[in-house]
């Protein structure tokens, strides 16, 4: 089966606002515009940077590299540790003013949303992709202050859409759709295409597609049967043809939280206690959303890069902090902990609407557990976060900060 | 360099019905009087029940910025973070 490219009119728009967290700093302080900046974890030497403005990333100041290798690259950089209060509120400004336009707005993390402006008033009105892009950014500068700026992307689905914002960074804007798809791909290699990795890219050198125009146009048996294996292959014939195979999605999949130690331990009761808290972050999220979690995803770091990770079904629905920890600490138990521990993450997954939980009240103590919780969370919503706190979490108040996910959001 | 701070400041703060916006004009930290300038970026959290309005602005002379806290509930400002706007 050969199918054409489509001729499906370009009507997604991928926005995203240019190194975010560093932009929104250099936004917020103008003494810092047009300087090397960088957002570390931890402004401390061994801090690793999550974010950097686009003069630091011209010196090659970029992701994964410590504070202290960024000093002696640039001893001038401007360090600073993430503000994420900030940051979603830029989110939330920048979703709202998109939601003027449509009600069409999935926000796939928190500096980038899908946008859908098939039927939107604005193109009914005779306006076109590119005047809303401009209208947009404008919007942008008005909202969130002069100097932030937007990427751009029109295509006929998400996958394009998202690469022809990346196209030209910083504030750009550009279109690709079947007029111009070819020649797009043609000054691109295999891991500027969205969700290809080096992994994915060996898959692909392996299987003799070394450029996207060969990938474009690789045999559709070709990729489902040898390269990927799976309809997966199917899913990326689609893509890059510029067909909807991406379904906007306004549900959330997962909660998680994730936490860097500063001080590294094999402790298990500390490790306890930093897991209660991790528990207790996604629990005030999954009941603040809520919801329930049929399973509960536990992944540990450990120094010499070792990793352990493991995903367990619950058989009874998770709501309160108390469930997800004693999960968590069932898998952590069932490891040896032979190395010092690096990093944590607490995922809870497939999420439900907490009306469909039938509280059994027959077992007074799952009721318990529900009404506890609620109160709990009813006492720090008014008195502060971790005001009331599961014994294990005495002493640990400013042990895991509030961090921003950089996955997608709720 | 960034300094943390946390004291309380003197802020004069001038509310436009026209423009419709409330902004401070003044601070007075340290014996010395800063004329606001740019203010960068303002949002608002909250802590508890308490909302506190923040404001990150440079003076006039965009010699320094500051980072300055509005509790809402009493009513007074903090100087949370000064910066020269340099590395450390």
């Amino acid at each position: 089966m050969d199918m054409e490219i489509s001729t499906k009119e370009a009507l997604i728009m991928h926005v995203d606002l240019n190194s975010c967290f560093a932009i929104i700093e250099q936004q917020a302080n103008p003494l810092i515009r047009n300087k090397p900046v960088v957002i570390a974890a931890y402004d401390t030497p061994r801090g690793m940077i999550i974010a950097s403005s686009y003069e630091a990333k011209a010196l090659g100041l970029s992701l994964g590299l410590s504070v202290a290798d960024a000093r002696k690259v640039y001893p001038g950089v401007v360090v600073m540790m993430p503000d994420p209060e900030k940051y979603f509120d830029a989110n939330r400004r920048f979703s709202k003013l998109l939601n003027k336009y449509t009600n069409k707005v999935v926000a796939k993390s928190v500096d980038e949303f899908a946008v859908d402006f098939e039927g939107s008033p604005a193109i009914r009105a005779g306006m076109t992709m590119e005047e809303i892009g401009m209208k947009i950014k404008e919007d942008v500068k008005r909202e969130l202050g002069s100097y932030v700026t937007i990427n751009v992307g029109i295509a006929p689905n998400r996958f394009l859409a998202k690469l022809a914002a990346g196209l030209n960074k910083p504030d750009g804007m550009n279109r690709i759709d079947y007029t111009n798809l070819r020649e797009v791909l043609a000054k691109l290699t295999l891991i500027d295409l969205p969700g290809i990795n080096y992994r994915y890219q060996a898959r692909l050198n392996l299987n003799g597609i070394y450029t996207p125009l060969q990938f474009l146009d690789a045999d559709l048996d070709k990729l489902k049967k040898q390269v990927f294996g799976s309809i997966v292959g199917y899913y990326w014939y689609l893509r890059l043809r510029g067909y909807p195979i991406d379904q906007i999605d306004f549900s959330r999949k997962t909660i998680g939280q994730q936490y860097a130690l500063g001080n590294k331990t094999k402790d298990i009761d500390e490790l306890s206690r930093l897991i209660m808290k991790l528990s207790e972050k996604v629990g005030r999220r999954l009941r603040r959303a809520n919801l329930t979690a049929g399973g509960i995803y536990l992944t540990v770091g450990f120094e010499g890069y070792r990793f352990f990770a493991h995903r367990q079904k619950v058989k009874e629905r998770i709501y309160a902090t108390q469930q997800i920890h004693r999960e968590a600490m069932k898998m952590l138990n069932s490891i040896d902990i032979v190395s010092r521990v690096t990093n944590i993450s607490v995922t809870v997954y497939d999420l439900k609407d907490l009306r469909y939980k039938q509280l059994n009240l027959f077992i007074p103590s799952e009721a318990d557990l529900y009404s506890i919780a609620n109160a709990s969370d009813e006492v720090n919503d008014r008195y502060g976060e971790f005001t009331i706190t599961p014994a294990r979490m005495a002493n640990m108040q400013d042990v895991i900060l509030k961090r921003v996910a950089f996955g997608k959001i709720e | 360099m960034r300094q943390k701070i946390d004291q309380e400041a003197s802020v004069v703060m001038y509310y436009s019905a026209r423009k419709k916006v409330a902004l401070p004009h003044l601070i007075s930290w340290q014996n010395t009087e800063y004329q606001v300038g740019e203010i960068g970026y303002h949002h608002k959290i909250r802590e508890g029940r308490t909302l506190y309005h923040i404001y990150e602005l440079i003076d006039v002379g965009s010699n320094l910025w500051f980072r300055i806290k509005l509790n809402t509930d009493n009513l007074h400002w903090t100087v949370e973070a000064i910066s020269d706007g340099h590395g450390d």
